[in-house]
């Protein structure tokens, strides 16, 4: 094979953050004594300019093949390292780090000798690792400039426009037939109380008579097929069956309103108890007229049940319909675990179209948390001005409806500030009801391999980092898939979303990861367990031996973990690579450490 | 090294060394987080970073444990959050069986754990770590640190590489026609056996031909079942007679 791994470690600092706590000097002369270091040195920040510069130069000087950072997490810093290989012509692969600051020097801050001895250990595991490093190619994929947006609400009609304006083709599919989404029944929006038509309106209208959009309504999405930059979607509709290949998908397929079961708040039973989303439509149609009182309860089926992992125990036996029923069947009785975000405002407003209308009415807010912010707060107090009664409950003790002696609907609570028992009479009753995962997104999220979190809604690459991004690569979310959003937040997330789209068809290529499977031939039966286990799809058995489409491949390793012939390896995280950090932890050889 | 170890030992200085496999995306992020939210813990764990659970070969814990770990922790995402659907839940799978090896070759069950962590429980990630290196103190350094390590313990790693083993447990990742309950008992069965006749073959391969009573002396199995499984291997073309010795068989590897 190769040449001897010629193995140069570099040991930050990071001002005090490590040398604070674990003696550096010490790890770097330990360092120096570990088999195939060549070179061994410590900065006060290797990140730094000055940092990198050493490692560069070192590589050149010593003629180094692999490099070894004892630093930070490799989850922020890995890739500034690995740009920093490269441009040193060293594979960005040959490249490990050694975690002693998350893993060491701040969680052993008052045990400087331990922590010494675990980060000249974990520099060992790390140097044996890289001497079993392997360079990798990441393999470039073409990405076509089409896009397809799945759902015509605010959210999707806005990504759909931005890409569209860019010059890239836009399909953009709609299950209704007609497009606005929800944001289309609403009536007024807080906290403008502008009409919702005045924003759907407009963008329905650029959308329609965009030349580079093409909108299907009454369509949904029933196959996809392929990756980055090269989809394959069958698209279904009222005219039949269409395929479209496009580069990149959004998914904005939108959210449910959660209906309360029958007889929750005498709901369904009496007809004067209605969800906030009701009382939009009767107030657009003008029904509600100028009663007495209107009572208002909050957080009807939200925050509350625990996240309960059982109820998705259906999940790896990939059987979409079994688990949906599971965790629409809990949360029904249960209600949802989480803040809804929009039904406090929701209500607020509709608080305030009803004390405009119809001063006299007495309007009350039931509730055991209120949740305003930023400007939301003006519009709190505006329906303060207005004279809405905020009356809040303690939470264990929801309000009950019982009925006044001449049988008049009545809403009983406990006032958690007076600490009385009121009684409200009230003509009518609204239930703040949450935003809840729809059936077809969860059907969706599974037919796109986006994961599911536990909530139901579909899952970001990373919540503060990558919040429109999913795991599969070239897909996107907006709007309310990933979670409840107001009208004003859908669009935002839908400019983000295009533009993360955009990046990838304006560059027209991009490079995948190399961490994937590896298929010894030789050693291969064909017995197609991996094909049968790989959520992506990527291996396929061809001529009697299992092939893996790299560029389907995400690195999760299950394959390797079970293949009956062990023929499966994983790039970057091979048996060997991994066994070789264990040995140099347990059994090091020639130098101390390991088991005592 | 033994006595050493056990004088260490008697003089309270047992230091556990622990390892963790921690998934890239929940687990490694939450030890993370515990650094970032500067949680205090034992320094007993090494951590190896793995892109996810699902790629855990249980004989990467069995090595693990043969080169005398103290304990073994397997960390990923909860149920339903996995980065790659469900390579935890694959890893839940194979735990059932890995955990019932453990015990096989005479480690306590304890010593090897699975976890779910997300990267959002920096606390979580401290209090396993503290509960875990306390739990182990307690239970005192790895058996195999102390003595020397039983032959069934190279056994149960080559049954946990061999086709028969791998192809069932493989298999109880997808939907089988079998009721659940009765395929576990199939695997643990299989398993049983994988292990029993890796001890023979060992046994074969260092000592070359012996006959069946031998073979029943050294790897400690009953006469009638060494008979067994010699009769299995012999159809598998794994091991074939040798000549006789004192009337009876003797067999090697082919």
């Amino acid at each position: 094979m190769e040449q001897e791994p010629r193995i140069g470690v570099f040991i930050c600092s990071c001002g005090t953050n490590i040398g604070g706590v674990v003696n550096v000097p010490e790890v770097t002369e330990y360092a120096k004594t570990i088999p195939h270091v060549i070179h061994a040195d410590h900065n006060l920040y290797t990140c730094s300019e000055a940092g990198l510069t050493a490692i560069k130069e070192s590589i050149k000087e010593h003629n180094l093949n692999r490099v070894v950072v004892a630093s930070c997490t490799p989850r922020t810093h890995e890739p500034l390292f690995r740009a920093a290989c490269r441009e040193a012509s060293l594979n960005p692969y040959l490249f490990e780090m050694a975690n002693i600051r998350e893993h060491v020097s701040w969680v052993h801050p008052h045990d400087p000798e331990k922590a010494t001895r675990k980060a000249k250990d974990i520099v060992r595991m790390a140097v044996a690792k890289a001497a079993l490093l392997e360079p990798q190619t990441e393999p470039e994929v073409e990405v076509k400039g089409s896009s397809l947006v799945i759902g015509a609400g605010v959210a999707g009609l806005t990504a759909a426009l931005s890409m569209a304006s860019q010059g890239f083709k836009v399909y953009l599919i709609e299950k209704e037939k007609e497009l606005g989404g929800m944001a289309r029944r609403l009536y007024k929006l807080y906290p403008t109380l502008a009409d919702s038509s005045e924003v759907v309106g407009p963008l329905t209208k650029d959308v329609e008579s965009h030349e580079n959009i093409e909108v299907m309504t009454s369509a949904s999405l029933k196959d996809i097929s392929g990756y980055v930059g090269n989809f394959n979607a069958v698209l279904t509709g009222p005219e039949g069956d269409k395929e479209v290949d496009v580069g990149t998908v959004i998914v904005a397929a939108g959210s449910s309103n959660y209906t309360p079961p029958k007889g929750l708040y005498e709901y369904g039973v009496h007809d004067h108890v209605i969800t906030q989303g009701e009382l939009d439509e009767k107030l657009k149609k003008g029904e509600i007229g100028e009663p007495e009182r209107i009572v208002m309860i909050q957080c009807v089926g939200a925050r509350k049940g625990e996240i309960r992992p059982s109820a998705l125990e259906a999940f790896p036996k990939s059987d979409t319909a079994e688990l949906l029923r599971k965790i629409l069947k809990a949360r029904k009785e249960e209600g949802w675990p989480y803040c809804s975000r929009i039904c406090c405002m929701n209500a607020i407003k509709n608080a305030i179209l009803i004390k405009e209308k119809s001063p006299k009415t007495d309007v009350v807010v039931l509730f055991g948390d209120l949740r305003v912010y930023k400007e939301y707060e003006d519009f709190y107090r505006k329906a303060r001005d207005l004279e809405v009664r905020f009356i809040r409950h303690i939470e264990e003790a929801r309000p009950e409806i019982t009925r006044t002696p001449d049988g008049k609907l009545q809403v009983m609570a406990y006032d958690a500030l007076a600490g009385l028992e009121v009684k409200f009479p009230a003509d009518w009753v609204v239930l703040s009801t949450p935003l809840i995962p729809s059936k077809d997104e969860i059907m969706l999220g599974r037919m796109l391999k986006i994961p599911i979190a536990t909530d139901g809604f579909l899952m970001e690459a990373h919540l503060k980092l990558r919040p429109v991004d999913t795991n599969v690569e070239g897909v996107f979310i907006a709007g309310t898939v990933s979670g409840p959003k107001d009208v004003s937040e859908s669009i935002v997330s839908g400019e983000a979303a295009a533009a993360r789209a955009s990046i990838l068809m304006g560059n027209g290529k991009v490079r995948t990861d190399a961490i994937t499977a590896v298929v010894d031939e030789d050693l291969c039966i064909g017995c197609g367990l991996c094909e049968e286990i790989c959520p992506y799809g990527a291996p396929r058995i061809e001529d009697g031996k299992s092939k893996i489409r790299e560029i389907l491949c995400r690195g999760c390793g299950s394959c390797a973990a079970e293949c009956p012939k062990r023929a499966i390896t994983m790039r970057h995280y091979g048996d060997n690579q991994l066994l070789a950090q264990v040995k140099a932890l347990l059994v090091p050889q020639s130098h101390e450490g390991g088991l005592t | 090294m033994v006595k050493e170890n056990l004088e260490k030992v008697a003089e309270g200085e047992f230091e556990p060394l622990i390892i963790a496999y921690c998934c890239n995306w929940c687990s490694y992020a939450g030890a993370d987080l515990a650094g970032t939210s500067r949680f205090e813990y034992p320094t007993n764990i090494r951590i190896i970073r793995i892109m996810c659970t699902g790629r855990m070969d249980s004989t990467l814990v069995l090595e693990a444990l043969r080169m005398g770990a103290d304990g073994v922790l397997i960390a990923g995402c909860h149920p339903g959050d996995c980065h790659y659907q469900k390579g935890n839940f694959m890893m839940e799978k194979r735990f059932d069986y890995l955990k019932k090896a453990v015990k096989n070759i005479g480690i306590e069950p304890e010593r090897v754990r699975l976890e779910w962590v997300s990267a959002s429980e920096g606390g979580k990630w401290a209090a396993l770590v503290r509960e875990m290196a306390e739990e182990i103190k307690q239970l005192g350094p790895s058996p195999f640190r102390l003595r020397s390590i039983p032959k069934k313990t190279d056994a149960a790693i080559d049954a946990f590489k061999s086709q028969r083993l791998r192809w069932v447990v493989g298999r109880s990742q997808i939907k089988v026609e079998i009721e659940e309950q009765k395929y576990r008992q199939t695997v643990d069965l299989i398993m049983q056996v994988e292990i029993e006749r890796h001890m023979i073959t060992l046994a074969l391969k260092e000592k070359g031909p012996l006959t069946a009573e031998e073979l029943s002396q050294i790897t400690g199995l009953q006469p009638n079942k060494t008979m067994q499984h010699l009769i299995a291997l012999r159809r598998d073309g794994i091991v074939i007679e040798a000549g006789e010795k004192n009337n009876q068989y003797l067999y090697q590897l082919v």
